[in-house]
């Protein structure tokens, strides 16, 4: 008989070897570089077995993702064929937001499926009015870009090319976006192939049991985690900025012997702008903070995950229904989800729970029209400080919590677009005072050399990130435009604005909160 | 008069030598890591008339590492107003995703040594901003005063314009007696990598500058005038060119294993291997396609490692050219517990030489992959040729505490053969090779016990064990050419570009036999380059073409748009003789010494076990069978079939 944990390592092994197939054959620098993708495998009844550790808000989201597909399709009355695979970036299905795009093949093995693959992939474009379909001043998701619902992109092992032409012509950037959609379904190829290989080796049943033991184990391993954590009740509150409003994010976390709950009741309705964060992301987020108070190595499979109850009433900021905007939530609302669970989880597992990190991503977007280089655009993110740790001071400018993706190097942006960069430094201070102290964050500014339109998305302007036990917070975020012509201007968290040549944008991110006194 | 290659490795100091005759000879002695040059003498000695050492060392990644010992020098870095950050900052992501206590790489300079000066040069290479020469003057006296001996210079867009490095750096040379120029050390763009490259050969000057010389000296005292020194890129250079940039002599011992089956792989026309070494600690994996080693531009020392590859921000970035290498944490050392939800593990944690595994009987008490092989009789009591005898009933009583001895050592030599195989199949995978197409080549102490287990894992047909398993990698150090690298960023006219660098290198060098052009080229705008060989003459057209056809088998498509070569690069390679590997002189019959229980596939079978030397050439040994020798172990599984090749080497198939 082979043990399980071999039959366990070696479909962690395919997860991770579709993500290298994957960034293999993508062509956007986002999954190239940035590695800005995940993978998972997944049993006959879609509880996910293995996943690669790569971006953790796709990660959770396969949970509901690959669920939300599979009971769509039994509505729709759509059978899974061999060789058939699904496609979508319907957030309300997928789980994250329209770039995010899903794409999830059944393996059949002697006319029966018993197992899945799936992958999600950020597409660099998917239609919409703004490059990179990232619309600041969106009111509903129909002026985010192009949503496709579950369809069949390959029918028995046959690409469906005008499902394919249809989202490619939808994109900004049709060639980069017809490269890494083949890319995706290569991933799922190899994925299948792999998993059949497995099963030639040690037989079905041998394998079926190898992962529903694996299941177990992450179940186990969770459980005996939360046996040092205090058990009852702890509540939390934070919020994102929207215009002179703030919506508020409320958790009540309840931990007991058997498993976790979170529930957001109490937090803000929806919103008509792109800040609503699906029911997906909202899992996600929450199941990223619980596995980081969490000591050990436990394996983020639905052993894991089975732990977890997440309930976000319906028309929720964290839960919204269509058609409300979704872009930010995924990339902004999410870090504020993991900064309300990880408060609340700090009452229950002192030891382990940081202050808040800067809780934005800083999203940059800006384009515009040169006669040397045509339309361009470029997106970019900002890191900042993590929160002071029990025991020792936070980390200064890194991704925090829901994202880790790289920067763009200077040299290489300033050869692509009419910018240069003036500073790029850390932000000496922006970490809250405390026993420990909040990591800084960064400052990152620069001049146009041409007209150019800016936007940007970010948070913690108003407030900055929390600090735990008496520790200070953060200093918030900040943006500030010298104009060429002397004028300063003081700028919110999230706007459009137009640049002339010379103008200067100088971007302060948050430093991380303090912890102790 | 011999040649003798010394690879100093964290338990043991390989010897292998030619003779004057052409025959080789080999030994181990213990390492002496705080002062490495105390094992080396002492095994010169051992052989006598000795004319010339090649030499591979770990002593740069080792300092980089934090050994005891080995500590790092005070470097300051002089930067552009602005971003003297830069090397702390990094790529902004964290090595560890859900660890909330993670930190980064220690800066190698602090704050507080990290200076900033007024100038700017941007993407073009225009002056935006001239060099403020009076703060460098009063940074010179600053230096002098904070007893700075090593500076990295490193400005914006220096490796098109690197005028104000050369300033910068005549007038800070006269406080400090190392100064290393971003534009000298890694003429590319990507200011991260390239200031954290700077600085790491500044941090390593010092040391290794002090290493050497006080290496030759002892060398001269002992009447050997000729030192050189195996690169990461798997070539040699002379001291002088380690001394200059000693950020190329960081994967110095991993790569002479490369070299070796490459070297290897030439002789027996073999053009496609996957050179497999495992050792105490780690084992490593490499791929020679066509007869040539991969090489890979960038690697971050002091990093960690996920599933064979290092994980990126986890340690600081070198770019240089370095064999390309994945490497797991399995060797024999590496140890075999359980976690708290009752999941049997394998590493990352080794016991390395010291304590070592429990059955070396050194205090050793937590039980290791040796143990493992040894309970399941795939190693036998007595190492080094008898010297060294192993406690098998300590072995079994310390994995006792996990379960059924036998069961926890099967499971925990599958758990590292998935491993490993995985770090394989990500060195192939990654380009778009099929493992099944390569034949497999295996040494280093443990690589033989093994590689047939992971030949069955990839589909593997056909491995390879060479000659000396536990010093090939030595050998390799015999087997190489030298190779002196230059480049150039962005060059504007293809040929006359490599013109000048090869007539810089062939000034520095002397003869050369030939040299080899490649470059880095992307599409215009893309975010990443492909390597490309580049023929004499240099023609742009062609480059285009072997891009496109590269861009094509490794991503599967073309773009309709302009290429832009990133960087030039040229090899001045100078070939040396090879030493010849005799074939073995044996008699023609040939018997099993023995025969012990073994655990071969699922049962264990009574199976005969050979020395290596009593087989003679053409020799056939069917599966399963142990092939022992002096340092390690074959083990045969059964529907193999074993061959003894024309240099003694050991072919198996199925």
């Amino acid at each position: 008989m082979v043990s399980w944990e071999i039959i366990y390592k070696a479909s962690v092994f395919i997860a991770e070897e579709m993500g290298v197939a994957l960034k293999r054959s993508a062509f956007s620098p986002n999954i190239k570089e940035r590695m800005d993708h995940s993978c998972a495998v997944l049993d006959s009844r879609g509880l996910i077995v293995a996943q690669a550790e790569h971006i953790p808000v796709h990660l959770g989201s396969f949970r509901v993702g690959v669920s939300n597909v599979l009971k769509w399709l039994k509505d729709n009355n759509v059978s899974l064929e061999e060789g058939d695979m699904i496609i979508l970036n319907d957030p309300y299905i997928s789980g994250t937001h329209l770039n995010d795009v899903m794409v999830l093949a059944p393996v059949y093995y002697k006319g029966e499926i018993i197992a899945y693959v799936v992958n999600k992939a950020h597409q660099v474009d998917v239609g919409g009015p703004m490059p990179g379909s990232m619309n600041p001043n969106a009111r509903t998701i129909y002026e985010e870009g192009l949503i496709v619902p579950p369809v069949k992109m390959v029918k028995r092992g046959r690409v469906d090319n005008d499902i394919m032409r249809l989202i490619v012509e939808n994109s900004k950037t049709p060639k980069v976006t017809l490269g890494d959609l083949n890319a995706q379904l290569a991933a799922n190829r190899m994925g299948a192939k792999r998993v059949l290989e497995l099963i030639d080796k040690y037989g079905l049943e041998e394998v079926i049991m190898g992962w529903s033991k694996a299941i177990d184990y992450g179940r186990s391993l969770a459980l005996l985690n939360l046996r040092d954590w205090r058990k009852g009740y702890s509540k939390a509150e934070d919020y994102i900025e929207l215009n002179d409003e703030d919506i508020t994010i409320r958790v009540l976390v309840e931990v007991r012997d058997d498993g976790i709950r979170a529930d957001y009741t109490g937090s803000s309705r929806q919103v008509d702008a792109p800040l609503n964060a699906v029911y997906g992301v909202t899992f996600a987020a929450t199941s990223y903070a619980i596995r980081v108070a969490m000591s050990s190595d436990v394996p983020v499979n639905e052993g894991f995950y089975s732990v977890i109850e997440v309930n976000a009433p319906e028309g929720t900021i964290v839960n919204p229904v269509k058609p409300a905007p979704v872009a930010g939530g995924n990339v902004e609302t999410s870090q504020r989800i993991a900064d309300v669970v990880l408060r609340a989880l700090a009452e229950l597992v002192p030891d382990r729970i940081p202050a808040a990190g800067s809780g934005t991503m800083m999203n940059v977007m800006i384009g515009g029209y040169d006669n040397e280089r045509g339309y361009w655009a470029y997106y970019e993110t900002i890191g900042g400080g993590t929160g002071g740790r029990p025991g020792k001071n936070g980390v200064s400018g890194v991704h925090v919590n829901m994202t880790n993706t790289l920067n763009t190097p200077i040299e290489v942006a300033e050869r692509n677009y009419p910018i240069i960069y003036t500073t790029y430094m850390i932000r000496n201070g922006s970490g809250g005072k405390g026993l420990y102290r909040g990591g800084d964050g960064i400052i990152r500014a620069f001049k146009v050399l041409k007209p150019a339109r800016l936007s940007i998305l970010a948070d913690r302007f108003k407030r900055g990130p929390y600090g735990l036990r008496g520790g200070e917070q953060g200093k918030p975020g900040r943006v500030v435009i010298n104009r060429i012509d002397g004028r300063i201007e003081e700028k919110p968290s999230k706007f459009t604005v137009d640049l002339n040549p010379g103008d200067e944008v100088v971007i302060e991110t948050p430093g991380g909160g303090g912890w102790g006194q | 008069m011999s040649i003798v290659a010394i690879d100093v490795g964290g338990t043991f100091t390989d010897f292998i030598y030619v003779k004057s005759d052409g025959s080789l000879g080999y030994f181990k002695v213990l390492s002496t890591p705080r002062s490495p040059e105390i094992a080396i003498i002492n095994g010169l000695k051992l052989i006598g008339d000795v004319e010339e050492v090649i030499h591979a060392s770990t002593i740069a990644t080792n300092a980089l590492r934090g050994q005891v010992g080995l500590d790092l020098p005070r470097v300051a870095l002089i930067t552009t107003r602005g971003f003297r950050d830069i090397i702390e900052i990094g790529r902004q992501n964290r090595p560890r995703l859900y660890d909330p206590f993670f930190d980064k790489p220690r800066p190698l300079v602090p704050r507080d040594l990290r200076f900033e000066v007024d100038e700017r040069v941007d993407y073009k290479g225009n002056i935006v901003k001239p060099l403020n020469i009076e703060e460098v003057e009063a940074l010179s006296l600053k230096l002098r005063e904070l007893n700075v001996e090593s500076i990295a210079i490193a400005f914006l867009h220096s490796y098109i314009n690197p005028i104000h490095e050369f300033i910068a750096s005549s007038i800070l040379g006269k406080a400090v007696s190392f100064v290393s120029l971003s534009h000298r050390v890694v003429p590319e763009p990507r200011e991260y990598e390239r200031f954290s490259t700077t600085v790491v050969n500044a941090t390593l000057a010092p040391l290794v500058s002090r290493y050497i010389s006080r290496l030759s000296d002892r060398l001269k005292s002992i009447g050997i005038k000729r030192l050189h020194l195996m690169s990461s890129s798997g070539g040699l250079v002379d001291a002088n060119e380690v001394i200059d940039r000693p950020v190329q002599f960081i994967e110095s011992g991993p790569a002479a294993g490369v070299v070796a089956s490459a070297e290897l792989a030439k002789i027996l026309r073999e053009p496609n291997i996957i050179s497999f070494d495992m050792g105490g600690t780690t084992a490593k994996a490499g791929t020679i396609v066509d007869l040539e080693f991969e090489i890979t531009s960038e690697y971050e020392v002091g990093g960690e490692s996920h599933h064979g590859r290092i994980v990126k921000g986890s340690g600081y970035p070198v770019r240089f050219p370095f064999i390309d290498l994945a490497e797991v944490s399995a060797g024999g050392g590496t140890i075999i517990w359980r976690d708290e939800a009752g999941a049997l593990r394998v590493g990352p944690i080794s016991a390395g030489a010291d304590p070592g595994p429990v059955c070396y009987g050194r205090g050793g008490v937590k039980p290791t992959l040796t143990d493992a092989n040894l309970v399941l009789g795939r190693l036998g009591e007595y190492l080094l040729g008898g010297s060294m005898r192993l406690d098998r009933e300590a072995s079994i009583k310390a994995l006792s505490k996990l379960g059924d001895p036998y069961e926890v050592s099967r499971e925990a030599i599958s758990l590292a053969n998935l491993e490993m195989a995985r770090a394989i199949r990500l060195v192939t995978v990654e380009r778009g090779l099929d493992p099944e197409r390569f034949t497999l080549m295996a040494f280093g102490g443990a690589g033989p016990q093994h590689a047939l287990d992971i030949a069955e894992e990839l589909n593997i047909r056909k491995v390879i064990i060479p000659p000396h398993p536990g010093v090939f990698s030595a050998l390799g150090l015999l087997m190489a050419d030298w190779r002196f690298e230059a480049r150039t960023a962005f060059p504007t006219n293809l040929e006359d570009t490599y013109r000048t660098l090869e007539a810089e290198l062939a000034k520095k060098i002397g003869r050369v036999d030939y040299y080899v052009r490649y470059a880095d080229v992307r599409y215009e705008g893309q975010g990443w380059e492909l390597t490309i060989p580049v023929g004499r003459p240099a023609i742009i057209d062609d480059v285009r073409r072997a891009f496109e056809d590269k861009h094509l088998s490794i991503f599967g498509f073309t773009l309709n748009r302009d290429i832009e070569v990133v960087v030039a690069r040229v090899f001045a390679v100078v070939t040396r003789v090879k030493p010849r590997i005799e074939p073995p002189k044996r008699p023609k019959e040939f018997k099993a010494k023995s025969s012990r229980l073994t655990y071969i596939h699922d049962e264990m079978v009574e199976v005969p076990v050979y020395w290596r030397e009593d087989l003679p050439v053409g020799a056939v040994v069917e599966g399963p069978a142990l092939i022992e020798e002096y340092d390690s172990t074959t083990v045969l599984l059964d529907e193999w079939r074993l061959t003894v090749g024309e240099l003694g080497e050991l072919r198996i198939e199925r």
